[in-house]
């Protein structure tokens, strides 16, 4: 608690000290000019110039003390450490003020260091990729020393109970070894997946069509945002509408025709999923649609075609790569969808074709890896990493192969 | 001739209805969405309505020292089972801080427990016992049985006991988190904007970091949990369930739409402005700075309200960081254990009371109708900024 | 846009002025959570002390993170539903945790519930276990085989034809451990076609020295944590039984009803005289190196052993807690106020 702290104390305490070294600094170059010489810069440079000198050396060391902490070399009581930043910070000041004179290049310095943050920035993104990747990588290494990897892509079974039970400390007295075959796991994930894209892709098609060749200006203007609050909705949202109002209307409908159907089945999320995600078929579609040109529409309607016929023999051939993209894409968002599942879906892992039966997803598996509270180090837990770096695999490539399609289709008609 | 003609005509007219009836999927199609959300509000706002409203019983409260001792002496015997458990555990504070009142005997209007409330509102499942379904029936004809405001729902924070729920500690982590989101993934995210499109050479590495870009928005919110879980908690040693957590990960996973809105926004401006600026002797920054930057600001804006509106209410990646503990105080710093809005949704629609079920369609509300107003101000920014050029 | 950073900035630095005092850290069994983070969110309520967190982590985990030793970061308390085992007293001892008072709050019972319109089955604990075990004896009962048990009349014959379905909680919950506790291991143990593989090899077959293995082919569905959808589901199916705690059937009384156990139905006075076989003792311990260090653990204990809470018209009482009889709560209630010892003696009574 006390390092959570000394964190707020730092930057509590480097704004007010920034201020006061902005001041000072500017107010030392506008001193200077007086001599007669003009400034080089503006005098907010010299400023800011001064808070680069304070704020970079304390910001630094409290990062490489954090380190050294965090690695467990040694640790410096946190007053200490907190009074080490701050003369660091103190002696960089004092450093960088004594720079400035009327010729100083501050502009030209406080540029450089501003360009170093831009690419520090830019290099975040690359962070967090690797990030994510090495963190599902790291954990999945240890899975796969306990359970082989072959064993999990190809396996049916998914009995984890051992497992868990050794991460929560109970009495296992020597029961049969936890089998973790992902093959139920990732069949449940690809009929959800399935159910979703029958709702989405007709629906989002057949309204970009609608949108991009009948609708006018002023109707589109209006139907595309009403569309977009689809996406914009919350997945919990409608992971509760999913499993309170759609799951027992489907239990109920299906009850009228004779059928069996679980509360937990697979048609609810994945209905609901597949109109979640008509945005995203229907926004990329309509964009490239549009972008087939008009000659093409004319040609084809010069030679007496209807304009139903120009769409289908025409203008979707011409935009076809650009659909499948949006197809592909909003295929991924299915795959990686959490809430919908975790709060409509079963959690019993079921090889089954029957979309009224309960079945279990790779999302709905990992949060129940990860929200019970597990030693980190168990299978069970790192079961989850797993399932995860076969979902990171999974939508990488989907989004790759999509961009790649989606390249070649605008150069076409560029 | 004419058999030619006419079977010439009935093609038409078959090729005719086709057309027609192609027209008519599209319009379907977007009738069916629409009509779904009309019904998805109408489901959530039915359901969540009542519980803007909670059922109040006036009873006689008895302040003495036998209810000091045990406060369900409060109230006689027959009423103890109407009243909410979490007023009556107030009753001796109250008589603490006010001991004028002790020795009293008074006529008040107190919350009820909340199978009474499910009973008044008609809901099924509300599990009142029958006897005191009579009860309250008899009550209801004198007139000590009202429904008022649900004030409660938004000053107090999550509560085992479904009257005294309500969202206020779960908006207060909302607000924290989004502000650290905020604090993270606008100046990182709009800082790559510029250098990528301002001062990146064009080069292996940024192309790199474009296309990895790309990808990251792709990735499946839930795995930014995972990366949250294994680099912030368990290798920086972030509380766990705290705000800080909360933010840091929700702002990884925002980052990658800012900057591809920030992208878009700063391509737009016209390259006229930064040559008159170059001319005038600015330099590069100067001419981002001064001029790029504050023309493309609105569709920065925009990208990141909506970035951000997407952050507030995602909630996987927040389930794997531990925000979905039983937190019933606002927290008092970033580092401490916090719940978020959509996560108060999660846990109360696993609840299993009946009267759980309107608070969580009632906090939908609340969280769709700040979702929906951040869109709109995005929207129309959005406006603004495209009518400049 | 600088204003509003800097505006930000400073009231998160504001907000984490007022620093958090010291609250008490609760761990352990999933089947007192309800009723300690009941008791832990009246404390918040009612006095100036904040309110405790309440984590679930199953007995055996809370144990662990209990005897890890004395520390500031380890839990103040652990709850359990089951008594604390030598072996980790033992381990409490050595890690430093000396002095630990255990406290009995009330009990907690295990209901088989269906739907309201069937005949409510009367079983055993054996044919529960036959019901729902991946491995049975044979019908000579000398070797044991993969459950062939589809229908009630299969295991007994006195019992209806009826299909055989349960829907009962997945193994991450600590309905589930009970269940298996007080039916599967408590047969099992005493019966020889198990024991005696146990006894042949003790540490390959061990699982069978308490075997509490549940079947895996679809007749007994774990369904989540969501206890509403499982009465929904009785509703419709009207074979199946469902398992559930004893305080979700008295909740659902006017949907569901309770299969017997021996011609017992659960009820509180059942569970108290010991009548009815599926119910268990509920406990919590406390760490007492941690009394004068963490504000409100003395409140905290007096209040969950106040008859407000656990007595028979008690808060927990409500929610499903069943309570001890009167001369047991008062035992108790002075231990825990005393914060009288437990000594390794004890465990083995």
């Amino acid at each position: 608690m006390i390092y959570s702290d000394l964190f707020f104390w730092l930057f509590g305490g480097l704004i007010p000290l920034g201020i006061t070294a902005y001041m000072v600094a500017r107010s030392k170059a506008l001193g200077t000019e007086q001599d007669g010489s003009r400034l080089h810069s503006l005098p907010g440079y010299y400023g800011w110039y001064a808070v680069i000198w304070l704020a970079m050396p304390a910001m630094l060391s409290g990062l490489l003390f954090s380190f050294i902490h965090m690695f467990g070399v040694f640790s410096i009581p946190a007053p200490m450490l907190l009074g080490t930043m701050f003369t660091i910070g103190g002696l960089g000041l004092w450093y960088g003020l004594s720079h400035i004179k009327a010729d100083f290049r501050a502009r030209e310095k406080v540029e450089k260091v501003t360009t170093g943050l831009l690419i520090v920035s830019a290099s975040i993104s690359i962070l967090t990729t690797l990030g994510i990747v090495l963190s599902v990588v790291f954990e999945s290494i240890n899975f796969f020393q306990v359970i082989s990897f072959w064993d999990f892509i190809t396996g049916t079974k998914w009995e984890p109970d051992t497992a868990f039970l050794i991460g929560a400390g109970r009495d296992t007295a020597g029961m049969a070894p936890p089998a973790f075959g992902a093959v139920p796991i990732f069949a449940g994930t690809f009929m959800i997946t399935t159910i979703a894209m029958f709702v989405a892709v007709p629906v989002g098609l057949f309204s970009a069509i609608y949108m991009s060749e009948y609708a006018s200006h002023a109707a589109r203007g209006r139907l595309k945002p009403m569309l977009e609050i689809l996406a914009g909705i919350p997945t919990v949202v409608y992971g509760f509408f999913a499993a309170i109002t759609i799951s027992p209307m489907i239990v109920n409908a299906a009850h009228a025709l004779g059928l069996q159907a679980d509360y937990t089945n697979a048609l609810a999320p994945g209905l609901i999923m597949g109109v979640m995600i008509i945005p995203f078929v229907s926004s990329l579609s309509d964009d490239v649609i549009k972008a087939v040109p008009q000659g093409l529409r004319d040609g084809s309607m010069a030679l007496g075609t209807t304009k139903a016929e120009t769409i289908r023999h025409i203008v979707l051939p011409a935009a076809m790569p650009g659909i499948v993209a949006a197809f592909l894409l909003a295929t991924s968002r299915a795959i990686g969808e959490t809430m919908i599942v975790v709060m409509a879906a079963g959690l019993r892992p079921n090889l089954t074709a029957n979309p009224l039966e309960g079945i279990t997803t790779v999302t709905v598996k990992i949060v129940e890896a990860l929200t019970g509270d597990q030693e980190f180090d168990s299978a069970f837990t790192q079961s989850a990493f797993a399932l995860g770096f076969v979902l990171l695999l999974i939508t990488l490539i989907l989004n790759i192969v999509s961009n790649i399609v989606v390249r070649k289709f605008k150069q076409r008609y560029d | 001739m004419t058999t030619e003609n006419f079977q010439a005509d009935a093609r038409k007219r078959k090729r005719d209805r086709a057309d027609k009836r192609f027209k008519f999927y599209g319009f379907a199609a977007i009738v069916f969405a629409l009509a779904f959300l009309v019904f998805f509000f109408i489901d959530i706002i039915s359901k969540g309505l009542p519980a803007f409203q909670q059922a109040e019983i006036q009873v006689e409260v008895h302040y003495n020292a036998a209810t000091m001792k045990n406060y369900n002496k409060a109230v006689d015997k027959k009423y103890k089972r109407l009243v909410s458990k979490t007023w009556l555990r107030l009753v001796p504070n109250q008589m603490r801080d006010k001991p004028e009142l002790i020795g009293e005997d008074r006529l008040e209007w107190v919350l009820a427990e909340n199978r009474v409330d499910q009973f008044l509102k008609g809901h099924e499942g509300h599990r009142l016992k029958s006897k005191h379904q009579k009860l309250v029936k008899q009550m209801l004809d004198e007139g000590k049985v009202r429904l008022v405001f649900n004030t409660g729902f938004f000053s107090k924070g999550d509560s085992k006991l479904p009257e005294n729920a309500g969202i206020l500690a779960s908006a207060i982590g909302s607000v924290l988190v989004l502000l650290l989101t905020m604090l993270f993934a606008v100046p990182i995210g709009v800082m790559t904007a510029i250098y990528l499109e301002e001062f990146a050479p064009d080069n292996r590495l940024t192309q790199i970091i474009e296309v990895n870009i790309n990808n990251l928005a792709a990735i499946p919110s839930i795995l930014y949990g995972l990366l949250g879980l294994a680099i912030f908690i368990n290798f920086m040693g972030v509380p766990r369930s705290s705000a800080l957590v909360g933010g840091l990960t929700l702002a990884l996973m925002t980052l990658p739409v800012i900057i591809i809105a920030a992208r878009a926004a700063l391509r737009a401006v016209p390259d006229s402005i930064r040559e008159a600026a170059y001319g005038l002797g600015a330099s590069n920054l100067q001419v981002v700075w001064h001029h790029v930057l504050p023309l493309a600001m609105p569709g920065i804006l925009t990208g990141s309200i909506i970035g951000l509106a997407q952050a507030m209410g995602e909630t996987a990646p927040l389930l794997i960081v531990g925000m979905m503990a039983y937190i019933p105080e606002a927290p008092g710093s970033i580092f401490e254990a916090t719940t978020v809005l959509p996560a108060q949704i999660y846990t109360w629609s696993s609840e299993s009371l009946r009267a759980f079920e309107e608070r969580t369609a009632a906090g939908i509300m609340v969280l769709l109708a700040v979702l929906l107003s951040l869109n709109a101000i995005a929207v129309k920014f959005r406006n603004r900024s495209e009518n400049t050029w | 846009m600088k204003k509003i950073i800097l505006s930000a900035v400073a009231l998160l630095v504001a907000a984490n002025v007022a620093q958090a005092s010291e609250q008490i850290h609760i761990v352990g069994s999933s089947t007192v959570y309800p009723f300690s983070s009941y008791v832990a969110e009246e404390l918040g309520a009612t006095t100036k002390f904040k309110t405790p967190v309440v984590e679930s982590t199953g007995s055996g985990g809370g144990m662990k993170l209990f005897c890890a030793g004395n520390g500031m970061d380890t839990p103040d308390i652990t709850n359990a539903s089951r008594r604390m085992k030598a072996k980790e007293y033992k381990k409490c001892q050595e890690n430093g945790v000396k002095y630990i008072t255990e406290v009995v709050v009330g009990y907690d019972g295990i209901a088989l519930a269906q739907s309201k319109d069937t005949a409510p089955l009367n079983l055993t604990r054996k044919q529960i276990l036959l019901a729902v075990a991946a491995e049975v004896p044979n019908k000579e009962g000398t070797a044991l085989i993969a459950n062939p048990y589809h229908f009630w009349n299969e295991i007994d014959a006195s019992l209806p034809h009826r299909k055989i379905t349960f829907y009962g909680p997945p193994t991450s919950s600590g309905t589930r451990d009970a269940f298996e506790d007080l039916t599967m291991k408590a047969v099992a143990k005493k019966m020889d076609v198990y024991t005696k593989l146990y006894k042949a090899d003790k540490k390959a077959n061990k699982k069978y020295k308490k075997y509490h293995e549940v079947r895996q082919d679809g007749v007994y569905v774990p369904s989540g944590e969501n206890d509403n959808l499982i009465v929904q589901k009785l509703t419709k199916d009207a074979d199946a039984l469902g398992i559930f705690g004893y305080s979700y059937l008295a909740e659902n009384s006017d949907r569901i009803a309770a299969a017997t156990v021996k011609g017992i139905a659960p009820s509180p006075e059942a569970v108290q005289d010991g009548s009815y076989k599926l119910s268990r003792s509920l406990y919590f311990y406390i760490k007492k190196s941690h009394m004068d260090k963490v504000p409100g653990m003395k409140e905290y204990i007096k209040l969950f052993t106040s008859e407000q809470m656990i007595g028979d018209d008690g808060a927990c009482t409500d929610i499903g807690l069943i309570a001890l009889p009167e001369e047991m709560r008062a035992k108790y209630r002075t231990q825990a106020a005393s914060l009288t010892n437990l000594k390794p003696e004890d465990l083995k009574k």
